[in-house]
């Protein structure tokens, strides 16, 4: 306790007064710190920790291919690894979608104690979780789809097109990572009922059966998926020798942006309960 | 132009019991028709004052009356309900001590990290980290992580971090001192040289000797109303008298 105050004895030396971060810089600075403590917790400062991510699509494509290889085989061309390829571009999108948005959902929750100290603008914590799972998809899952792209289409076009559907991941995942990282702040039950939500999306993305054993009636349903039009267009770059669809990457990016938006819009308008709960 | 200036500031928030709401409940009982609107509870009512630059300024006041709530709303972590909140100058808080460190990464990272989280660039927080160790004693410990470090380290870490830091406006959440006998007089010491160099200073604390003496003014929070504001011997005076405290000797 400081007992009274008295003059001092003797100078301390005094920490010099620097000039307050301000507004974007600010929260780059944030976002920046708290994605790179989010790599560096999970990988422990080994950069091949990255290349672990890739186990997982790579294992079920390999269970996928075992199993429905052979009886799908017919819609890829006869060609077992064509039915490689398309199960496993699916699934890199897939696994970093559900990994991010799980991953998101707590943030805003888990740094609760701090938001109650800090002023921080609270965009910070799903962004950063955003931020931190695309370096690691860009460094890992992202060369790979290049080279699955170069392979399938033997077009340089086509390989640098695969940043379209990459971004267009981005903007959907930032939209989901958002609206889940706010909900989870009023109902935390939510991770259970996320796990159904993602297992919707799992399961209405085309990623391990052809599209065409779907009946028609029902296909239009899919289509409400956002990351239908992601695999489609990811597919029709890296695996076709036809020159990128703009359709299917407009579509793509239009569904991106569209996801986003509801996603802040969703933050936004909660945003000002969450003091309350945190 | 005041340093800070708070018109009719009143603050709602949502009741405790609401705060292990779920979805399945919520379904449940917007099916059943059980569903209530969440009940609000007036945190501040009216609040209003005006502190002028330079001012050291104490808040007491009985537990829950709404004295760190106040502080919250100042430094904007809460938004008003209603009223104006005018802050002119930095503003920071100096906050609970190890608040944002993460145990797993190594100190230098974690003072990084805590000065971001405080407002500062994160160029600069790299620039202070050799005075900032220095300052803490951790030089030798500065690549180890942080879970490494004793807990009468950590406080020395947290405090020296904390301190660091030049607002115009300071807010402090009851006084601090940390360390062993050689460290609290250093801490001691940035304690006073941040009361004497620091512009405005807004102190939330329960010891009415220390308010009495070092701040110019108190306010006396009752029910998230200001129920005194005045000179700091004359608040901190009747409110000995209203707990039933014997009001403190003449030195």
């Amino acid at each position: 306790m400081l007992e009274r105050l008295t003059p001092l004895e003797g100078q301390l030396e005094l920490p010099q007064s620097r000039a307050v971060a301000t507004g974007l810089e600010r929260y780059l600075d944030l976002v920046r710190i708290l994605s790179s403590r989010t790599l560096k917790t999970r990988y422990r400062g080994s950069i091949l920790g990255v290349y672990w991510s890739l186990s997982n699509p790579l294992l079920m494509t390999g269970i996928y291919s075992a199993i429905f290889g052979t009886a799908f085989s017919s819609y890829y061309g006869n060609s077992v690894l064509r039915y490689v390829l398309a199960t496993f571009t699916g699934l890199a999108v897939l696994n970093i979608f559900s990994n991010t948005t799980s991953q998101a959902l707590p943030s805003v929750v888990d740094n609760g104690g701090l938001l109650n100290k800090v002023r921080l603008p609270v965009s910070v914590f799903p962004l950063s979780i955003v931020a931190s799972n695309a370096f690691q998809f860009a460094v890992g899952t992202l060369p790979v789809l290049c080279l699955i792209a170069a392979f399938g289409s033997r077009s340089l076009l086509n390989v640098l097109c695969v940043v379209f559907p990459a971004l267009s991941l981005l903007l959907v995942t930032a939209g989901f990572s958002y609206i889940a990282s706010a909900l989870y702040v009023f109902f935390r039950d939510l991770p259970y009922m996320y796990e159904l939500v993602l297992f919707v999306m799992w399961i209405t993305s085309p990623i391990f059966y052809p599209i065409e054993i779907v009946p028609v009636r029902v296909r239009p349903f899919l289509s409400l998926n956002p990351l239908v039009p992601i695999i489609s267009s990811l597919r029709q770059i890296a695996l076709t020798h036809n020159t990128p669809d703009l359709i299917l990457i407009g579509w793509s990016l239009l569904t991106g942006i569209v996801t986003l938006a509801i996603g802040l819009a969703v933050f936004h308008a909660l945003r000002k309960e969450f003091m309350d709960l945190l | 132009m005041n340093a800070v200036e708070l018109r009719g500031v009143t603050l709602q928030r949502r009741t405790q019991e609401e705060l292990t709401y779920d979805l399945k409940r919520l379904i449940f009982h917007s099916l059943t028709n059980r569903y209530r609107k969440p009940k609000r509870r007036t945190v501040l009512n009216d609040v209003t004052l005006n502190i002028a630059k330079g001012e050291k300024i104490g808040i007491i006041g009985p537990n829950g009356s709404g004295k760190s709530t106040l502080l919250k709303v100042i430094c904007g972590i809460l938004t008003p309900s209603a009223g104006r909140v005018t802050v002119d100058g930095r503003i920071a808080p100096l906050i609970e001590l190890g608040a944002g460190f993460d145990p797993n990464m190594s100190v230098i990272d974690n003072i990084v990290f805590y000065g971001v989280l405080l407002g500062f660039p994160e160029g600069d927080m790299r620039e202070r980290v050799p005075s900032i160790l220095r300052f803490a004693e951790l030089e030798d410990h500065s690549r180890e992580p942080l879970k490494a470090l004793s807990s009468g380290m950590l406080a020395r870490l947290g405090f020296g971090i904390a301190t660091d830091v030049h607002p115009d406006i300071l807010l402090l959440d009851e006084v601090l001192s940390v360390g062993d006998q050689s460290f609290r007089a250093k801490s001691n010491a940035r304690m006073q040289q941040l009361w004497t160099e620091h512009s405005t200073i807004i102190l939330v604390s329960h010891e009415l000797e220390f308010i009495q003496n070092a701040c110019t003014r108190a306010l006396w929070m009752q029910d998230g109303r200001v129920a005194l504001l005045g000179s700091a011997a004359e608040v901190t005076a009747s409110y000995r008298n209203s707990a039933g405290v014997p009001p403190l000797l003449p030195v």
